[in-house]
């Protein structure tokens, strides 16, 4: 009996030899997949919400706090989304960041000039601009929109808008899900996409870390860090609905729930104390921002705390980018980053 | 009356050159698995001029000062020009024997190399486009003389008739160029692009002597025009690199049929967005009539048929690097990944991924 235990226990490591292959495919099937799955499910509840409210049978509060749900799986989802949402333009279509001439604005204001009775096939074939969550946003919370007035204006678009992003979630899953597809591609190898399970795992991290860097940047530019140190508290994502922090903190913990998963790998052990700890000091100085992002950027009292924050970004950052991807030998950017 | 072996090899060389030949009649014998030359790094971001055969056996890897971009490969001798990345002032001369590092080629006075090269057709004659950093971005032509089969000495330059010149190629006549302009002025010692409002890219074709023959642009003027191919029959495909928004659409690909406008290659407008506005390597295989090329930042691969446009391979390949044409199809290259061989046959096409170090190749690649 003790050997038959012994040889299943043989066998079973065997099949699972490779600890790379392992994360990865834990990482697909535990991680990635569920947070797009959340995402389509948000984006169903936004479309249900949006519809009811349009047509009078919920409050307004209802429509915003659905927005609040879906903006948040879409953060969570950002570290994550390597595939399919990653290509093409489709992330551009779910959230128009950075605005810098405010264009969603003007661009939303113009197409329903144009089609005062926008039907779902004009939005599909509209830019990207208007497309979502941050046309959403603009028309359910800029102080100039009268939506509780005009809701005959605005309407279409809300619903319009929450359809085209249920649509784009569904495909998503699908490439996912279906045969041969994302998930697939990232438990068995090799396949169309990788070679083996180190490529697929540095697919993986090449994600997660491009949006540590882009939590920098959503928090360094409303600092004003592009622009000589003058606030820019309307480049802040998400100001409109003064979410920008929350924002911040779900797609942090989008990323740490990648490192999560690869910590096991790591051969050298203060290197994980030290990324635990960044991962810590980065979630703990965000838990305690006093206000919105966009009004404390403007704060003179906050300046010290919001560039401690991106301190802290910023180590978090090298170190993934450099100590992690030496520890596990993995290359992050050659042409990609830096090519001619 | 082209120039034969001896005479590159200068008569004073005569019997070590028969020696060498023979050398390298043997070593191109090997047929069945052609040499891939490329610039390439190592985890340590060390520089290398390599060559590998594609069955995965090293030729050499030759270590060198500064990061390569393209190869100029000899007609006739086993040599080839690495050429320095932009704004790099040196090219290495290398013996493909053995790797040996014959010449390190400097840029003169006021210029630098942009990554590209070509030896002309008899083979005593080297192009490369450069940058006058004296009037940043004004295109030139260098010209160079290959003596002794192992040196090569600046004989002269002539305009590239426009901004920012990148990758040349021979037209059929082996006598014109074309080349590519990127349009984008930078300073010399850096790759800082300083007129992205008022880039003037353009497609030129020239004499070598420095005749321009003709100048077309396209409609977006912020469509760097940076990389192209030609086939057997004159056909021309560049690929471009956008610099304005990132959710525009605009013509990636383009072609110049001999003796019709410079257009737009017709590719859908899902495969443009998958490219995240930049193009890498361009390859056109002239026996199947097919063109191939890496859009590394979209991590995509793609090859069309150059006559129908039609799609034969749409896939994705993390940071896909150099692409060259072999007998039955095409060879890529990754910065990040394994290299991929895509067997191309009228039936459909195979991918195979091949036996070579994973990883750090450079954008182009050449087959020889």
């Amino acid at each position: 009996m003790q050997r038959l235990i012994l040889l299943i226990t043989t066998l079973a490591l065997a099949a699972c030899s490779d600890p790379r292959q392992e994360v990865t495919a834990q990482l697909a099937d535990q991680v990635l997949l569920p947070a797009h799955q959340q995402w389509l499910r948000s984006n169903e509840v936004l479309l249900e919400t949006t519809r009811a409210g349009c047509a009078g049978e919920l409050a307004l509060a209802e429509i915003k706090q659905a927005f609040h749900q879906t903006q948040s799986a879409w953060s969570h989802l950002q570290p994550l989304m390597v595939g399919p949402l990653s290509e093409g333009n489709r992330s551009w279509q779910v959230q128009f960041w950075p605005d810098k001439r405010n264009m969603v604005a003007r661009q939303t204001e113009s197409l329903l000039d144009e089609a005062p009775e926008l039907d779902q096939q004009q939005l599909d074939d509209a830019s990207v601009v208007v497309q979502g969550l941050t046309a959403f946003e603009y028309v359910l919370f800029d102080e100039q929109v009268a939506i509780r007035e005009r809701r005959d204006r605005y309407c279409p678009l809300l619903v319009g808008i929450a359809r085209h992003q249920q649509a784009l979630s569904a495909e998503v899953v699908t490439l996912w899900q279906q045969p041969e597809g994302m998930l697939e591609q990232l438990t068995t190898f090799p396949n169309g996409r990788y070679a083996n399970a180190d490529e697929a795992l540095g697919g993986i991290l090449r994600v997660q870390i491009t949006a540590v860097d882009t939590l920098k940047k959503k928090l360094g530019t409303p600092m004003g860090r592009l622009n000589r140190g003058v606030p820019q508290p309307y480049q802040a994502e998400a100001w409109r609905s003064r979410r920008s922090t929350e924002n911040l903190i779900a797609s942090l913990e989008g990323a740490q729930a990648v490192w999560e998963r690869v910590r096991s790998l790591v051969g050298d052990a203060q290197l994980v104390a030290d990324i635990d700890e960044a991962y810590q000091r980065v979630h703990d100085q965000l838990d305690a921002l006093p206000a919105p992002l966009m009004e404390i950027v403007q704060d003179p009292d906050s300046q010290a705390q919001l560039q401690s924050l991106y301190q802290d970004l910023d180590t978090l950052e090298t170190l993934q980018q450099s100590d992690l991807a030496r520890d596990l030998g993995i290359q992050l950017g050659f042409n990609a980053n830096d090519g001619d | 009356m082209p120039l034969t072996r001896r005479q590159l090899l200068g008569s004073g060389a005569a019997v070590a050159a028969v020696a060498a030949l023979g050398g390298w009649t043997l070593w191109s014998g090997r047929g069945q698995s052609p040499l891939l030359l490329s610039a390439r790094n190592d985890a340590a971001g060390k520089h290398y001029a390599v060559g590998y055969f594609l069955d995965g056996q090293r030729a050499f890897a030759t270590p060198v000062a500064e990061r390569c971009h393209d190869i100029c490969r000899h007609p006739l001798l086993p040599l080839a020009l690495f050429v320095g990345r932009r704004p790099s002032r040196e090219s290495y001369l290398v013996d493909l024997r053995d790797g040996t590092l014959l010449q390190t080629l400097r840029s003169q006075p006021d210029r630098h190399f942009y990554g590209h090269g070509v030896f002309h057709h008899r083979g005593q004659w080297l192009y490369t486009t450069e940058n006058d950093t004296a009037e940043p971005g004004r295109g030139v032509l260098g010209r160079y003389r290959l003596e002794n089969g192992k040196q090569l000495i600046h004989d002269g330059e002539v305009s590239t008739h426009g901004v920012g010149p990148h990758q040349l190629a021979w037209l059929p006549d082996g006598e014109s160029l074309v080349i590519g302009n990127g349009g984008i002025r930078t300073e010399g010692g850096s790759r800082e692009e300083m007129n992205l409002d008022a880039m003037a890219p353009s497609l030129v074709i020239m004499d070598r002597h420095g005749e321009r023959l003709s100048k077309e642009t396209l409609p977006q003027q912020q469509n760097s025009i940076r990389h192209l191919a030609v086939a057997s029959d004159g056909t021309v495909i560049t690929g471009q690199q956008y610099h304005g928004p990132a959710w525009d659409s605009v013509p990636l690909l383009a072609i110049k049929r001999p003796g019709q406008p410079y257009q737009p290659f017709p590719v859908s407008n899902r495969q443009l967005a998958m490219m995240k506005q930049y193009t890498a390597s361009i390859a056109i295989h002239s026996e199947k009539r097919l063109v191939a090329m890496t859009a590394p930042r979209g991590n995509r691969f793609f090859i069309w048929d150059l006559d129908s446009a039609a799609t034969v391979v749409d896939v994705p390949m993390a940071d896909c690097a150099g692409v060259g044409a072999v007998p039955e199809g095409f060879a890529v290259t990754s910065g990040q990944g394994k290299c991929r061989f895509f067997k191309c046959q009228a039936g459909g096409t195979d991918s195979e991924w091949l036996d070579l170090p994973a990883a750090w190749w450079d954008n182009h690649m050449v087959i020889g």
